[in-house]
């Protein structure tokens, strides 16, 4: 072993490490996937807000994880709730007529705001989602993919 | 901006004054510029995407997997990742730092996923629980007895050395300031570290082999 090189023995640990944990197929493509959701038409809404940051140490179990999109013009308020299966809900600040498509995985759907800007998505799966605001006018705004 | 067409069919299409055409499957996407395949993406070219994630999928794997999620918690935060990419493919301004990028991208979910476990959860819950447990199954996966050795000495070291071996040994390799800038210690010190770190486990692995030895005499 003396004679094994330093560079030598991190190529042994990386295979050894890649062996006992190599990424699952489904990971891969699931990352090819990915590309579906390419957009080349929406503006892209900033994550101003996230009430995860900020937060190490305190520990509640009652509070979803609470997060704010910002495009010119509109905020986009979003939490995640656990109760019954996977419940998101949102408001559009200020409140604005408007549809709003949630994508998943390889699945979309789409709801339409109320009266005050609020819209709610039930049984969402887990995984990563991204939220698209299509205003009448046919204005796209797309927040960023989170794991909420 | 140049078109750049990137199909199996522009094999040998060259002629003056035509765009520049770059055929992936004669240029191996192995030895692509990660600009093109960034810009190809961008395009829409899903060749060029498949690609990307081919050549960088064990890299953000590695780095999200040192924050010790599991396997769902880990597959959501890669693929968070992912999908932060195709949104960012045309806006990658330094596409040679590609390979820092996805790390930071990575880390930054995985942190933030790991405050979110940490609000949800009774706050008695470890969720270094498991990470105790991983060794001996590792251990029987692996048929190679230096590789063996390699890993059980891997998992004596101190935590924070298995995570900076672990960002040193990517593939592809990330560089020394990515790895600074992840594990918060000055770039300087990250090659003197690695050298002390992987002595360690070498000495490690000599025992470890040594006493293997002894005991099947």
């Amino acid at each position: 072993m003396k004679d094994v090189t330093r560079d030598q023995l991190e190529v042994l640990l990386a295979e050894a490490l890649e062996e006992v944990d190599p990424v699952p197929d489904f990971v891969v493509a699931a990352a090819k996937d990915a590309f579906i959701w390419r957009t080349i038409d929406a503006e892209l809404a900033e994550l101003v807000f996230d009430s995860s940051d900020g937060l190490v140490g305190v520990r509640s179990q009652e509070t979803a994880r609470q997060v704010t999109f910002r495009a010119p013009g509109v905020e986009i308020e979003m939490m995640m709730l656990a109760e019954g299966g996977r419940r998101l809900v949102g408001q559009l600040v200020p409140p604005q007529q408007a549809t709003v498509e949630l994508r998943h995985g390889t699945a979309l759907q789409e709801t339409t705001t109320d009266a005050v800007g609020r819209f709610s998505f039930t049984d969402v799966p887990t995984g990563p989602v991204s939220l698209t605001i299509v205003t009448p006018d046919g204005g796209r705004v797309t927040t960023e993919w989170l794991s909420l | 901006m140049t078109p750049i067409t990137l199909t199996p069919s522009a094999r040998g299409a060259t002629s003056p004054g035509a765009p520049i055409q770059v055929d992936l499957e004669s240029l191996s996407v192995i030895e692509a510029p990660v600009a093109l395949l960034l810009q190809a993406a961008a395009g829409g070219d899903r060749s060029a995407w498949d690609a990307l994630v081919d050549r960088y999928h064990r890299l953000v794997w590695s780095v999200v997997r040192g924050f010790r999620l599991d396997e769902a918690a880990a597959a959501d935060v890669t693929q968070t990742v992912w999908l932060r990419l195709v949104e960012h493919c045309d806006r990658i301004r330094e596409p040679e730092k590609l390979p820092g990028w996805l790390a930071a991208t990575a880390r930054n979910e995985a942190m933030r996923v790991i405050k979110g476990q940490q609000r949800q959860t009774p706050s008695t819950f470890d969720f270094d629980l498991a990470d105790e447990m991983t060794p001996a199954l590792d251990e029987r996966l692996i048929d190679d007895e230096t590789r063996r050795a390699v890993l059980w000495a891997f998992h004596q070291l101190p935590t924070d050395a298995q995570d900076l071996l672990r960002l040193l040994c990517t593939h592809p390799p990330l560089d020394y300031q990515t790895i600074s800038d992840l594990v918060g210690r000055p770039v300087g010190s990250i090659g003197p570290t690695r050298q002390r770190i992987l002595e360690k486990l070498r000495a490690l692995v000599t025992t470890h082999l040594g006493e293997g030895q002894e005991g099947k005499e």
